[in-house]
């Protein structure tokens, strides 16, 4: 177990480097500079801005600072914001980005895996047909349209919720609605699925046999076993909730990550595009990382150097 | 292992339904102010949304309409446009113009005060606009000083301060002297780039206009809160020389960019005013609740004079008559704009108190038949068989792609030309541009300052806004006999044969004059937009409902 987790955390140090120099690489080769307004400044003052941000350097130089500001993690000031550094924004943006990606995972893991169970639990019932269409509604609507359509209805018709910014526990349920939906009917159909082959197995059978209550038997035995799939994708469902809230930040004028991220790319804004890019791969990264841990000690069969019996 | 799992899991959940639940009346904050109702009723709270941050409120570097239509009711400078959208004294109480028009004399109020209570000083004056021109600024606003004497040196770092016609005569007098007479000065220094700067304040925080708690502003309201990205509060600024005027209590600005969660935001009453969303424009122009007001601005259509087959002036000239701005005002952009067929705006008045664009007249104007017949003569000196292809590009947006495809068919119907469209990232878009890539291309002007020089003189050889390769001695030398005249008829001569040159040497060819649309509640009166200038909130008005 140890060897693994060294052998994983060493391909995400090398994962990271490949995603930074690609960063890197691409921001560069993109026509456009941070100082491509309409309005052009003059000469001199270019120049003196570019000398201050090293811009003038050539690439290979940009690159090495580039590099040691990744070890650092110290991006230095924004270019468009020049009173800010970029951890700053950092600082500001993710705590909030944070809160609401996971709080939309854990509303779509418990939803999910709760309805999910229901519906294997009442196989070709009206709970079971009632999950899945809703699975398969989720699946189908894109979080944007689900997150304007939210506002519309909850918000602007019925005036339950406020319609957008991020001030109160209450801003936070059409956002979380929207973003959690999809994942969350993910989730559904996997449950329903693997909880359905659990439920044959034999032992199964056997705990009925020894008057288990029913209870019990759910989640004790048929939940774990019935959950591998789900963790299997939660990886994958991770970076896509956390890639999904740029566009929900977005509609519901939520003050995270997601804006600094997509601006700095149209504003050339190549501190903050290195600070946002770095900064979100390594958590992705780690997250990913996480994961497959997690993965390790609930699945006996990838334990590679451990005792066995420890289930 | 699973009981740990299950206690935090059920945790978490916990924690979730409860903040779900926590505050139920969070969600019904309509613009009226219920819940402060109790105490005073008459509270008059303006909601806006600013769209985004301001860049920044340091008034040297700010120049973006996200940072000064917010600074603009902060701070006040010399001059502030009126409800006429003309100059009017502000800080200063009296202006002393010299004979020859090149020398101001500012006396400042007795009564003008700082926030935080300090006197505004001549000096404040001469620190902020030394600062805004000092090369180490970098201020991007900072080509409105040149018109002062030694300005453009000193800010090129070919002069020193010392040569830069601002003084202080005495605490409460500030005299300012010009390179040439300038109508447009009192109107340029409306701009918040020339707004006074603290020094007391600066020199102990540069910093000052970061956060609110240390930001001191002069303008009819003051910075009661700043929440970077979420809100800023602004409250009447009771030091305000002029506070009487003010009548609103309080501003609070959102940050919301997304336009349908603006305007959803404004059904749901949290929004006082919104911008009309481009695919709603249709059905919402005819609302009482629209405000349409001028903007000087002209969206436009740059030809490449340096890329076959617009190296032709003929040829160029077809293609600006084929183009019919009427229909695409009517039917493209529907957002009640006017159409163009000259380059300047209306809205600037001459010495003969006629507007200009009314006293110039159409210079192009949709004419098939006329288009045709130029094209066949450009055609035939050029030597051409088939035209060669014609690739009009535009910077990838929705508004501008249905522009773009209306000019692919009035080419077609008109000149009987396929014209291919192409669209690029707006970054890459603007650069590109600049390096003359493109053969046609979309653009647009804004003014910086009212006056119609400022837009003309956008094409003169090698201004950095030309960016079509056309270079015009002729031209050249009106523009420049302009800014040096002294007899005001005699200079609007000049600017009125300039851009009709300009028309018909056709290196661009104009789509529509730009206004500006915003949703207001009933109930809201006197916030004033100006064609040139930023928002302006100094007599706005909110009656209870």
């Amino acid at each position: 177990m140890l060897a693994y987790t060294i052998k994983r955390f060493f391909m995400m140090i090398v994962t990271i480097l490949i995603i930074s120099t690609l960063t890197f690489i691409l921001m560069h080769s993109i026509p456009g500079s941070p100082f491509n307004e309409e309005r052009t400044t003059n000469e001199t003052i270019q120049a003196n801005l570019e000398k201050f941000y090293k811009l003038d350097e050539p690439l290979p130089v940009q690159y090495l600072y580039y590099l040691k500001s990744i070890v650092t993690f110290d991006f230095g000031p924004s270019i468009k914001k020049p009173n800010e550094t970029v951890n700053e924004l950092l600082a500001r943006g993710f705590p909030i980005s944070f809160e609401l990606g996971m709080t939309t995972i854990l509303v779509a893991v418990i939803s999910g895996i709760l309805l999910g169970t229901f519906a294997a639990l009442r196989h070709n019932g009206f709970i079971d047909y009632f999950a899945m269409t809703f699975a398969v509604v989720g699946i189908s609507v894109p979080n944007f349209v689900l997150a304007t359509l939210l506002i519309q209805k909850l918000a602007v018709d019925y005036n339950i919720f406020p319609p957008a910014t991020w001030s109160s526990p209450m801003h936070m349920v059409l956002p979380v609605l929207a973003l959690a939906t999809g994942p969350m009917a993910i989730i559904a159909r996997l449950t329903r699925s693997s909880m359905l082959e659990v439920l044959t197995q034999d032992y199964i059978r056997m705990a009925k046999a020894k008057g288990l209550s029913p209870f019990r038997i759910v989640a004790r035995h048929a939940l774990r076993n019935a959950l591998m799939p789900v963790v299997t994708i939660m990886g994958t469902m991770l970076a896509g909730i956390l890639t999904g809230t740029f566009v929900i930040e977005k509609i519901f004028a939520i003050p995270g990550m997601g804006k600094y991220f997509v601006e700095s790319i149209n504003n050339r804004d190549y501190p903050v595009i290195m600070g946002t890019t770095v900064f979100y791969s390594t958590f992705l990264v780690f997250m990913l990382f996480v994961v497959d841990i997690v993965y390790g000690l609930l699945d006996p069969r990838i334990k590679l150097h451990k005792k066995a019996g420890d289930a | 292992m699973k009981k740990w799992l299950l206690l935090v899991l059920t945790a978490l959940l916990v924690t979730v339904l409860a903040a779900c639940t926590a505050n139920n009346d969070a969600g019904e904050k309509p613009a009226g102010d219920s819940d402060k109702g109790d105490e005073k009723t008459e509270e008059k709270v303006l909601y806006l949304n600013n769209g985004n941050e301001p860049t920044t409120f340091d008034p040297s570097v700010g120049f973006d309409a996200v940072s000064w239509n917010a600074l603009n009711n902060l701070m006040e400078g010399l001059t502030r446009l009126g409800e006429d959208h003309l100059p009017k004294e502000a800080t200063a109480e009296t202006i002393d113009v010299s004979e020859d028009g090149l020398t101001y004399t500012f006396n400042i109020r007795e009564d003008a005060k700082w926030s935080n209570g300090d006197s505004v000083t001549a000096n404040d004056f001469l620190y902020g606009w030394t600062r805004m021109l000092d090369p180490n600024t970098a201020s991007p606003a900072a080509f409105l000083g040149y018109f002062i004497e030694g300005a453009e040196a000193f800010n090129t770092g070919e002069g020193t301060i010392e040569d830069v016609g601002m003084k202080v005569v005495d605490e409460k007098t500030f005299e300012v002297k010009l390179t040439a007479p300038t109508d447009a000065f009192l109107n340029i220094i409306t701009n918040p780039s020339f707004f006074p700067v603290n020094e007391k304040v600066a020199t102990e925080n540069p910093e000052w206009f970061t956060e609110a708690e240390s930001f001191v502003g002069n303008g009819p309201f003051q910075l009661a809160k700043w929440e970077h990205d979420v809100k800023m509060v602004f409250e009447k600024n009771a030091e305000y020389w002029d506070a009487e005027t003010v009548k609103l209590d309080k501003v609070e600005w959102a940050m919301v960019n997304d336009s349908n969660t603006e305007y959803q935001m404004y059904q749901a009453n949290e929004l006082d005013v919104s911008d009309v969303p481009a695919e709603l424009s249709e059905q919402l122009m005819d609302s009482d609740e629209v405000s349409v007001q001028d903007q000087a601005g002209t969206y436009f259509y740059r030809f490449n004079t340096t890329m076959e087959p617009f190296t032709n002036a003929k040829i160029r000239k077809a293609f600006a008559l084929a183009v019919n701005q009427e229909q695409i005002v009517e039917f493209v952009t529907k957002n009640g704009e006017k159409p163009a067929h000259g380059f300047v705006s209306y809205g600037f008045q001459g010495p003969d108190g006629k507007d200009f664009r009314d006293a110039v007249g159409n210079l192009v104007e949709f004419n098939a038949e006329e288009a045709k017949k130029l094209l066949e003569e450009g055609m035939a000196e050029e030597g051409y068989e088939t035209l060669p292809t014609v690739t009009l590009t535009y910077a990838t947006s929705d508004t501008h792609q249905n522009i773009a495809v209306a000019l692919q068919a009035q080419f077609k119907e008109a000149l009987g030309i396929d014209v291919e469209l192409a669209n690029v990232e707006s970054s890459v878009f603007s650069s590109e541009q600049k390096e003359l890539k493109y053969q046609l291309s979309r653009s647009s002007f804004l003014h910086d300052y009212a006056d119609p020089v400022n837009a003309i003189e956008s094409f003169i050889t090698g201004s950095s806004m030309n960016r079509t390769g056309w270079s015009n001695a002729e031209f050249d030398k009106l523009i420049a006999d302009a800014k040096a005249e002294t007899d005001p008829a005699v200079r609007w001569k000049h600017l009125m044969d300039a851009e009709k040159l300009l028309m018909e040497e056709a290196p661009i060819f104009p789509i529509h004059f730009y206004n500006q649309v915003a949703l207001q509640k009933p109930g809201l009166s006197g916030i004033v937009r100006h064609p040139v200038g930023y928002l302006e909130l100094k007599w706005a008005d909110k009656s209870a409902e």
